[in-house]
């Protein structure tokens, strides 16, 4: 039901549950209101251990702390992220990704229903370097239909005693909805 | 001995960025099922098959 002001001022649409859906759009809403979809922040304890991963392998990282949580939308179990509210989703994420010989290759990934979806900062030594732990950022907005999609941060390391680091300012993922579908 | 240990037993010439952006993808997502090939688009060796990789031992 359309939300209607009539010439005199009287209201009709209302429900006691309040205003119907789409009666409000983005631009009727104040500069300063933001919306109220889900947004989420958590990181990687793992028992305050490092994650050892194969060397050349894409392994999902265990991201299974919550800082927050808004609409219970992260599973730290599964260690991923599965929105109920369909729409466009803005992810960040950030992993330490450790190593102990030379001239690694290390890249993060945002990965999509199992899959990757978007890449993000990536080290490529060709020469004899040694660079044992750094943190990789990656960010990407993303269309999550709010049933069965989801997404999850992987890391990749070319190197002998690979290893994901955790902790909260180093190896974390979170996120929010921009924009419902 | 790992999967990419393996590979590269049987596939000599290969080497880290084949992995990393030669169009083979190997996984592990933490289900239990340990590092797998989710992917093999190299443009002239073919995927090894499991008999092949079970033969790779220490």
């Amino acid at each position: 039901m359309a939300l209607v002001v009539n010439g005199d001022g009287n209201i009709t649409g209302l429900t006691a549950g309040g205003l119907p859906d789409a009666s409000i759009t983005q631009s009727d809403l104040a500069a300063n209101i933001a919306g109220n979809g889900p947004a989420f922040s958590a990181y990687q304890t793992n028992g305050s251990a490092n994650q050892s991963i194969s060397s050349d392998v894409w392994t999902k990282a265990k991201i299974d702390t919550e800082e927050f949580d808004t609409n219970n939308n992260f599973d730290t179990t599964n260690n991923r992220f599965l929105p109920t509210i369909a729409g466009y989703y803005q992810i960040n994420a950030c992993l330490y990704l450790r190593n102990a010989s030379a001239s690694p290759i290390k890249i993060v990934g945002l990965y999509k229903n199992g899959s990757i979806y978007k890449q993000g900062m990536q080290l490529y030594f060709t020469g004899n370097y040694y660079i044992a732990a750094d943190t990789f950022p990656v960010s990407s907005m993303m269309y999550l239909n709010g049933t069965t999609d989801y997404v999850e941060l992987y890391g990749y390391i070319s190197s002998s005693s690979a290893s994901i680091g955790y902790g909260s300012a180093s190896c974390w993922m979170n996120g929010h909805l921009v924009k419902a579908a | 001995m790992t999967l990419v240990e393996k590979i590269k037993t049987i596939y000599p010439v290969l080497t880290p960025a084949d992995f990393a952006f030669g169009g083979i993808t190997l996984q592990n997502d933490l289900d239990g099922r340990g590092d797998y090939i989710a992917k093999w688009e190299h443009p002239t060796l073919q995927r090894p098959t499991d008999e092949q990789l079970a033969q790779i031992t220490e």
